[in-house]
């Protein structure tokens, strides 16, 4: 995602990070219970996972988060006017990168004056399933969050 | 649920389905092609902003909700 915020960024698109809850708290990222530790986990998201895109931290009670449907990884596009024009369960490098290809094409054909009208699309995209780099992930926040995940049944 | 109680249940403490499934409420998500609610977020150095402002500053903005875990 930080690769395709760069590839974008020329064409009027800007990307932001937004920091919610752990998914996984284990032991070396537990459960949020104050705004200086979210900060904290933020910056290691920066610091450690390499985000450089711009990284907002919502609210201790994540108000932004719920309010959009609290998934863990989703991905959210906003026009200007504040309309979301693209909304995704899940965060797919290819799924976003496809979904701007075409709202630029859209911009541009407005430049072009042709008369656009908007109407609304349901979609199923397709992720890579890597479950290698998930466990990685689960350690790197512990064991609890290891075991956890193996005993939820999810 | 008093905000408290609010706090502790977002910020789960393990992942159970008991925890996290009550809260995975996309389907009920703001709708596209509407204005979309706006709330204040903060910047790493703990500047407050609105997510209304960032996806003022560009034609589109991408936003990715996540964690470290």
């Amino acid at each position: 995602m930080n690769a395709l915020a760069e590839q974008f960024t020329l064409h009027g698109v800007g990307s932001i990070f937004l920091y919610t809850n752990e998914a996984h708290p284990g032991e070396n990222f537990p459960h949020l219970t104050s705004m200086t530790q979210k900060f904290e986990h933020a910056r290691a998201l920066r610091d450690v996972l390499g985000v450089n895109r711009p990284i907002l931290v919502d609210a201790l009670d994540g108000a932004c988060h719920r309010a959009y449907g609290s998934m863990p990884n989703m991905t959210w596009i906003f026009n200007r006017a504040g309309s979301p024009v693209y909304k995704s369960d899940w965060t797919d490098h290819n799924s976003v990168r496809n979904a701007l290809a075409y709202f630029i094409d859209v911009m541009q054909r407005r430049r072009g004056r042709e008369r656009l009208v908007p109407f609304r699309v349901e979609r199923l995209d397709y992720r890579t399933s890597d479950p290698d780099g998930f466990q990685a992930g689960l350690a790197r926040s512990g064991p609890k969050a290891v075991r956890e995940f193996k005993e939820s049944g999810l | 649920m008093n905000n408290s109680d609010l706090l502790t249940a977002y910020n789960y403490d393990e992942f159970t389905q008991a925890k996290v499934l009550p809260w995975l409420n996309f389907d009920n998500s703001p709708p596209l092609g509407e204005p979309a609610p706006d709330f204040p977020l903060w910047q790493l150095d703990g500047v407050a902003t609105t997510l209304g402002e960032i996806w003022r500053q560009n034609q589109l903005t991408v936003v990715e909700f996540g964690s470290f875990t």
